[in-house]
């Protein structure tokens, strides 16, 4: 839609535009605004993050939270518990996230499609779980962990939204530029292979249990540092944020922005937290509008806001040779 | 005033066996009834509609009102009022289901693999939230009255009757599909079409027509295993579908999904598994062990208990 | 053509139920805006709706009678927290922007908990109806009060009760792991030991499913005397069904979440006889004139009277918050804090008198009692 003719220009001025638009933004809103895009913010550093695992891989991962919990849940912890600074914590919460990718990913890499999407849902669900019976005391149970230090950065303590706001928006920058760096590097050339098919990317010579493992690793350490900021954010934790419909909304923002797409991830965020609230005048029905959003957005852009050129290539070969029936029209 | 301490017959652990046993096929029927949904669907389009759990609870949200209604219109025969409540609700769930493939999933077809789910995320919304705008945010119950509450009392075990016959019927309905499929042209068709639409369509099967059939059908099952649920524990939430679903979900993967014997044996096996796992170890922790149970299975098994080993097509 | 089609079943559809939520809007002199966060939508919008139905009547009668403060009106402003914390501190947010002084909310703790640092570092009065979680008073917020009565206080009295007035000395707790339910529990479970009986079986089940025969079962393993459940009222429903489908004969006291006139509803008259709750009085049952006048007017506003003591407690917040305006000339939130903790005695409240709040917020005294269902499914006061 508005996408089209924007990406006539040339990448370097709309990157410059959007950028200086997020700078703009909290000088333009109310701090209301301005946190609801903070929480935007995050939901964009876990799209990103996701984006490795379900865009580049072509991984169904329906587990998300699960990553960002183990993140968001050991900034708690090693903080409440031992004073260590929660920005120290940052590179630990994305380390602790990876491992915990890595152990439970290495036994399940080898499923295909909608098992490892149940086996990603199903950890979810062990580690909401866990957190809330408060195993050791360590995760205090459903009422999680209060008193959360802010990061505290030499100069000042990241405290107001707008702080935030500046905060957040660094790792987004910097997530962006190191995706858009993965994304064309051997490795996600190589992830690109295996999502397109799987058997002839392994008959290439690709190591793609390896491949896909990497995947999940980073993936988690995204998520293991927004689960970071969350903590820090929020001064808490609780098992409720880290529930299935999390991980839907994150599995809803890569696919909506365009599976694989950067900007697609961005965009979508930005729809996914803004809608609600435009929405809150609708009260009670605003679930529903938003729910109907998500059925219309699939119906009439299947292939995403801002669908990445793999994407659109794949398609227009798909179409050709679908085995589904013709009733539909063809997905433009 | 104190009371007596409730008395508790030698050999008690084996008798609690035994009623752990009952509680977890009752439970694990239920699951098994909407897990059928779960896999059908999933056989012809290899699609998982998330929004079945929210059809299985407007399964039960329409049973309330049909029961309400009768009663109110002077019925109060079980057995005029419950054939009607069945019937009705089931055929309403069932034409939902054909709706919301019609709108949510057929022009999605062929657009990937991704897409649909957003899709049917998106509809399982959506059916939430208009069945809480319609009937209000607090529970709807069952009116009383419509079914037996009697109990049996058998070696000193409480074997409630509504328990016993909702296992009947759900395998009764089970066992009724079963022949349905294996039996029947139709049947034949569907099974067809989940091997291949292509061939399916070269031997002359209308492939949207049995999608279309199991979007019917799939529902209705729900649906049945909703009024069964909503008369035996008599409340109804419009957040059960949610809750319900992932757990009768769990329970076709874990019977490898697109395989309707495995869906039953799938929902028996986690609903058994999960009330020994309350019953002996630890309640709060007995999700947590389903979905270990799941994992392992699948590490062991990655198509499911009864799932073929199918190879990737090129 | 297909499309089409399937646009227009959704338009349809998102049109007729969209059309149910409206929102007029009045705006005059400059109002005295207090906020109420609820959750409106989710697993709790049962409390939340009628928190907000109550207020907003109030807020109406005042408005209707001149308004506070030389006329100035009261604008309620509604925030829905959707039962979930993020929404909680997002809601918190919103009522911050909108200028609020005061406000209302949230229902449970986890809700309350992620928005009280919030309103506290912009020295906004929060009152809490529902929010019993000790902890919540312990982070020395000087503008942070509840009109509900701690967890543990309910703890021991229904330690007591079970103990001393049923003569029970083995005890079974069931909780469902929320926050005030494992609270409750782990109290009572500490108060019953003290008072001499033993814990049998303590666990918690989840929340929001529907079959627990199997913790039943087990329950009735481990032959408790009474069993004491500090959950709310839908699984208590479901429990006493199903406890007496396992055959589970011991005494069944439930915390106050169970005190809830749909908890008989659910449940059934036949089941639910004989269940004892330990709990604030209810609704209906209150006898002060503060009381029956607002179920009146709710009845005749709404058309029922309010389900649950919650809502009463919500409507005695912003009860407290008006008479804080009133009795001050002021609506600087610093004042209305000051004069709650230092000057407010004995104010009549729908809930009983409120004798006053502690250095921590925290409402003085307690009016816990135990009621048990009758035959005809109501609560009447155990013992008469």
């Amino acid at each position: 839609m508005g996408a089209v003719p924007l990406r006539k220009l040339p990448p370097g001025l709309w990157r410059g535009l959007a950028l200086a638009a997020a700078v703009a933004y909290p000088w333009l809103v109310n701090d209301y605004w301005v946190d609801v895009m903070n929480f935007c913010g995050i939901y964009m550093l876990l799209g990103l993050s996701l984006n490795i695992i379900v865009g580049y891989a072509g991984l169904f991962n329906l587990g998300h939270a699960a990553f960002y919990a183990v993140g968001a849940y050991t900034t708690a912890i090693l903080s409440t518990r031992f004073g260590i600074p929660s920005l120290w914590l940052l590179p630990v919460s994305a380390l602790a996230a990876a491992a915990f990718a890595y152990v439970i990913s290495r036994p399940i890499i080898h499923l295909r499609g909608d098992y490892l999407c149940v086996v990603t849902i199903g950890f979810g669900e062990i580690v909401r779980i866990a957190l809330i019976n408060n195993p050791g005391g360590l995760t205090g149970g459903v009422n999680g962990i209060i008193g959360v230090p802010r990061p505290d950065l030499g100069l000042f303590t990241v405290r107001s939204v707008d702080q935030y706001y500046y905060f957040i928006l660094f790792f987004i920058v910097l997530f962006v530029w190191g995706m858009g760096r993965l994304e064309r590097s051997r490795i996600g050339r190589a992830w690109t292979c295996i999502r397109e098919d799987e058997t002839a990317a392994e008959a290439m010579g690709i190591d793609t249990a390896s491949l896909k493992l990497l995947a999940f690793v980073l993936g988690a350490a995204g998520a293991g540092l927004a689960g970071n900021i969350y903590a820090t954010k929020m001064t808490l934790v609780a098992p409720e944020g880290f529930n299935f419909w999390e991980s839907c909304v994150m599995f809803c923002i890569v696919v909506l922005g365009g599976t694989g797409s950067i900007p697609g991830v961005i965009v979508a965020s930005l729809g996914m937290a803004a809608l609600p609230e435009l929405f809150r005048e609708f009260a009670r029905a605003r679930m529903l509008v938003f729910g109907l959003a998500m059925v219309l957005m699939m119906i009439f852009r299947p292939q995403g806001l801002w669908p990445s050129a793999h994407w659109r290539r794949q398609v227009k070969r798909e179409s050709g040779v679908t085995p589904m029936p013709s009733a539909g029209s063809p997905a433009q | 005033m104190p009371r007596p301490l409730p008395r508790c017959g030698a050999g008690g652990s084996m008798e609690e066996f035994v009623q752990q046993l009952l509680n977890g096929l009752t439970v694990g029927s239920g699951y098994a009834l909407v897990a059928l949904g779960y896999t059908m669907v999933y056989g012809v389009l290899k699609l998982i509609n998330f929004a079945h759990g929210d059809l299985f609870m407007l399964g039960t949200y329409l049973a309330v009102s049909m029961a309400v209604s009768c009663l109110g219109a002077g019925l109060a025969s079980p057995w005029v009022v419950l054939p009607i409540i069945f019937l009705t609700s089931m055929g309403l769930v069932g034409v939902a289901g054909v709706l919301i493939e019609r709108t949510a999933y057929r022009p999605l077809r062929g657009a990937g693999h991704l897409a649909p789910v957003v899709s049917a995320l998106g509809a399982a919304v959506v059916i939430q939230n208009a069945v809480m705008l319609a009937y209000g945010a607090n529970y709807q119950v069952f009116p009383e009255g419509l079914v037996p509450e009697a109990r049996w009392i058998v070696a000193g075990m409480n074997i409630p009757v509504l328990r016993v016959a909702m296992l009947v019927l759900s395998l009764i309905l089970m066992a009724i599909l079963y022949l349905f499929i294996q039996r029947t042209t139709v049947g034949a068709a569907i099974r067809a079409t989940s091997l291949d639409h292509d061939t399916a369509r070269l031997m002359g099967i209308d492939i949207n027509r049995i999608i279309m059939l199991v979007f019917l059908i799939g529902p209705a099952l729900g649906a049945a295993s909703g009024i069964m649920i909503g008369l035996y524990y008599r409340q109804v939430y419009f957040t059960m579908g949610w809750i319900y679903g992932l757990k009768a979900f769990t329970a076709a993967i874990l019977g490898g999904i697109g395989n309707i014997p495995g869906a039953m044996v799938g929902g028996m096996i986690l609903g058994l598994f999960e009330t020994l796992a309350a019953g002996y170890i630890s309640s709060a922790w007995k999700d947590a062990f389903a979905f270990v149970l799941l994992i392992a299975i699948l590490v062991l098994r990655p198509t499911g208990l009864l799932g073929e080993r199918v190879v990737e097509k090129l | 053509m297909k499309k089409v089609l399937a646009v227009a079943v959704i338009l349809v559809l998102a049109i007729s139920l969209g059309a149910c939520a409206q929102k007029p809007q009045v705006k005059e002199k400059p109002p005295i805006k207090i906020g109420v966060q609820v959750p409106l939508t989710g697993d709790w919008a049962y409390e939340g709706q009628g928190m907000l139905n109550g207020i907003n009547m109030l807020a109406e009668q005042i408005n209707n009678a001149g308004g506070l403060l030389d006329g100035r009106k009261i604008e309620v402003i509604p925030a829905d927290d959707k039962s979930d914390a993020k929404e909680a501190a997002l809601a918190a947010q919103k009522l911050i922007n909108s200028g609020v002084i005061a406000v209302v909310g949230s229902y449970a703790s986890t809700l309350t908990e992620a928005s009280q640092g919030l309103y506290n570092d912009k020295g906004i009065v929060q009152i809490t109806p529902s929010s019993t979680a000790t902890k919540l008073s312990e982070h020395g917020y000087k503008r942070f009060f509840r009109t509900c009565f701690l967890d543990d206080r309910q703890g021991l009295f229904a330690a007591k009760f079970i103990v001393e007035t049923l003569g029970c000395k083995k005890v079974g707790v069931v909780h469902d792991n929320t926050t005030y339910a494992k609270g409750l529990a782990e109290w009572t479970k500490k108060y019953l030991e003290d008072a001499g009986a033993t814990v049998v079986f303590f666990d918690a089940l989840t929340p929001k499913e529907k079959d627990y025969s199997a913790i039943l079962t087990r329950l009735k393993k481990a032959e408790p005397e009474a069993w004491y459940y500090t959950g709310y009222f839908p699984e208590a429903a479901l429990l006493v069904r199903q406890a007496a489908d396992v055959g589970l004969k011991a005494r069944f006291v439930a915390g106050n979440a169970v005190n809830n006139p749909e908890f008989v509803k659910l449940a059934g008259v036949e089941y639910a006889k004989g269940t004892i709750v330990t709990t604030e009085p209810l609704p209906t049952d209150l006898e002060y004139p503060e009381a029956k006048k607002f179920l009146q007017d709710y009845k005749t506003k709404y058309g029922e009277y309010p389900g649950s003591i919650w809502h009463l407690m919500a409507a005695d917040a912003f009860r407290l918050i008006v008479e804080a305006i009133r009795q001050t000339n002021s609506d600087d939130p610093g004042k209305i804090a000051e004069y709650l903790h230092t000057q407010l005695k004995d104010f009549p409240g729908i809930t009983g008198p409120i004798l006053g709040f502690d250095e921590r917020g925290d409402r003085k005294g307690t009016i816990h009692k135990a009621y048990v269902v009758n035959e005809k499914g109501e609560f009447v006061p155990y013992g008469k």
